[in-house]
C-alpha cells in the first residue's frame, strides 16, 4: 500500500519542523531516513503513525503500522515471547513466536523476563515484535541503538528477511553501516 | 510470595505480645475495678463463656454476613464506577461532589440517616458500603491512570484488542492501588459496621451484644466481643487480600 504525505507542516512553538513537506513511500519500498538530531525524524514517524496531528497536511489513511519506538516499550516482567504475543496471536502461536525470535536472539533468552536481558537484546525484542505484527508498513526509530557492528548487520539481515513485502521506513544515524543494503535514503 | 518467618522473628513477636498483655494486666490491676477495666484473664473467661452459646455464633455470622456483603458490594460498585469515571470525564466530574461528600460526612451522620430511612436490619451493609466505596473508587481511578502511557500508545499503533489492553496493561497498573485501598478499607468496614450496629442494635449482631454488655456493665464481655471483632477483621482482611493476590497474578 502506497503511503503519501502531502503538504505537511508542523512547528513546535516557534520552531518550524516541516513546511509543505511531501513524501511518497512506495508499496514494499525500503527507506532510510537520516538527519541531524532535532530535525524532526521522530516527529515525522509519529505523524505518519497518527500519534501526532500535524498543523497542516495529510497522510494516507487506513494504513496498518507496526513500529520500533525510540524506547523499547516492552511489557515489564514479561518474557520476550510474551511481547510478540501481545501484538499478534495467542497461546496457540507461542511456538511460532519462539521460532521467529530465535532468528534474532539466543534461545535461552526467549522465556526470560525482558528486564533480565541486556539493553541490546531488549532492542532486538522490540524489533522482532514490529516484524511479527500484522502491518502494511514497518516504522523504526533508531532501531540499532546499543547494537555492535556485527549484531547490527545480523539484525538488518533479519529485518529484510522478515519484511514479507511490507514497506520499511527506518530512521538512523548509522547510514554508513547500512551501505551494503539497498535503501532509498531520505533526508530532512 | 512472602518468605516464611524465622523462629527468631516469631519469638520476638511473642515477646512483644506478652509485653502488651503485661501492660494490660498491670493497667487492670492499677484501676482495680473489673467493672471499668477488665483484665486479660477476665476477658478470656468471658470469651470462653460466650463461645459455646448459640447467640455468640448467630451474632458473629450476622455481623460477618452484613459487613462482608457491604464490603464486596462496595468493591464491585467502586471498581465499576471508577472504571466508568476513568473512561468518561463527564461522569467523573458529575460524581466528584458526591464522592467528596461521602468522604467528609461523619460516619455517625450516615448511621443515623440510614437508621431513619431504612431501619436497622441492613444498617451495617449500607454503612460498610458507604465507607469502602470512595476508597475503591479513587483507587480505581488512580490505578487505571497509572497505566504506562507509552505502552498504551504502542497498543494503539498495533491495534491491540481492547480486552488484551485491559488485561495486560490496565489490570497490572490497577492492582497495587486496589490492594492498598482494600487493606485500609477492610479494617474500616469492620470498625464502621460494628459502630453502626451498636447504634442501630439489629438482632443477631455483634453491635447488639456490645450494647447489651454496656447496659449490664459487663466490661469483660465487651472486651471479649472487641477481641472477637479484631480476630474476625484480621481473618477477613487476610482472606480478601489473599484472594486479590491470586486474582492479580
Amino acid at each position: 500500500m502506497e503511503i503519501e504525505i502531502q503538504k505537511l507542516s508542523h512547528r513546535f512553538g516557534e520552531k518550524l519542523i516541516f513546511e509543505d513537506y511531501d513524501l511518497t513511500l512506495k508499496d514494499g519500498g525500503l527507506y532510510g531516513l537520516t538527519a541531524p538530531s532535532g530535525r524532526g525524524k521522530t516527529t515525522l514517524l509519529r505523524i505518519i503513525m497518527g500519534l501526532l496531528a500535524p498543523d497542516a497536511g495529510t497522510v494516507t489513511p487506513g494504513v496498518r503500522y507496526s513500529a520500533v519506538f525510540q524506547t523499547d516499550r516492552l511489557l515489564p516482567g514479561r518474557t520476550a515471547v510474551d511481547q510478540l504475543l501481545f501484538v499478534r496471536g495467542g497461546r496457540k502461536d507461542r511456538d511460532a513466536a519462539l521460532a521467529f525470535l530465535a532468528g534474532l536472539l539466543p534461545e535461552e533468552s526467549l522465556t526470560q523476563p525482558v528486564g533480565e536481558l541486556s539493553g541490546g537484546m531488549q532492542r532486538r525484542v522490540a524489533i522482532a515484535r514490529a516484524l511479527w505484527a500484522d502491518s502494511d508498513c514497518v516504522l523504526m526509530d533508531e532501531p540499532f541503538t546499543g547494537l555492535d557492528e556485527s549484531t547490527l548487520r545480523h539484525t538488518a539481515d533479519f529485518i529484510l528477511a522478515k519484511l514479507r513485502g511490507r514497506t520499511l521506513l527506518l530512521s538512523t544515524h548509522q547510514k554508513e553501516l547500512l551501505s551494503d543494503y539497498s535503501f532509498d535514503w531520505l533526508t530532512l | 510470595m512472602k518468605p516464611a518467618k524465622s523462629p527468631r522473628h516469631l519469638f520476638r513477636g511473642l515477646l512483644i505480645a506478652l509485653f502488651w498483655l503485661g501492660v494490660w494486666q498491670a493497667a487492670s490491676m492499677l484501676v482495680a475495678k473489673p467493672v471499668l477495666f477488665a483484665s486479660p484473664l477476665d476477658t478470656v473467661k468471658a470469651l470462653v463463656r460466650l463461645l459455646p452459646t448459640k447467640d455468640f455464633w448467630l451474632s458473629v455470622l450476622g455481623s460477618f454476613r452484613r459487613i462482608a456483603l457491604g464490603f464486596f458490594l462496595a468493591l464491585i460498585l467502586g471498581m465499576l464506577t471508577g472504571a466508568a469515571a476513568f473512561r468518561f470525564r463527564l461522569l467523573r466530574e458529575l460524581l466528584s461532589p458526591l464522592l467528596t461528600l461521602m468522604k467528609s460526612v461523619p460516619v455517625a451522620s450516615f448511621i443515623i440517616l440510614i437508621l431513619v430511612w431504612f431501619g436497622s436490619a441492613n444498617l451495617a451493609v449500607i454503612v460498610s458500603l458507604i465507607i469502602v466505596f470512595p476508597l475503591i473508587y479513587f483507587a480505581t481511578l488512580s490505578g487505571l491512570g497509572s497505566a504506562d502511557p507509552e505502552l498504551l500508545e504502542l497498543a494503539k499503533v498495533y491495534h491491540v484488542p481492547g480486552k488484551r489492553v485491559i488485561w495486560q496493561l490496565y489490570r497490572p497498573a490497577l492492582w497495587p492501588y486496589l490492594r492498598g485501598a482494600c487493606a485500609s478499607a477492610l479494617g474500616m468496614s469492620w470498625k464502621a459496621g460494628v459502630a453502626a450496629e451498636v447504634i442501630g442494635t439489629p438482632a443477631h449482631s455483634i453491635g447488639e451484644q456490645m450494647y447489651l454488655s454496656k447496659i449490664y456493665m459487663d466490661t469483660a464481655e465487651l472486651f471479649a466481643w472487641t477481641l472477637t471483632v479484631i480476630v474476625l477483621s484480621a481473618i477477613f482482611e487476610r482472606a480478601v487480600l489473599w484472594l486479590l493476590g491470586k486474582a492479580g497474578k
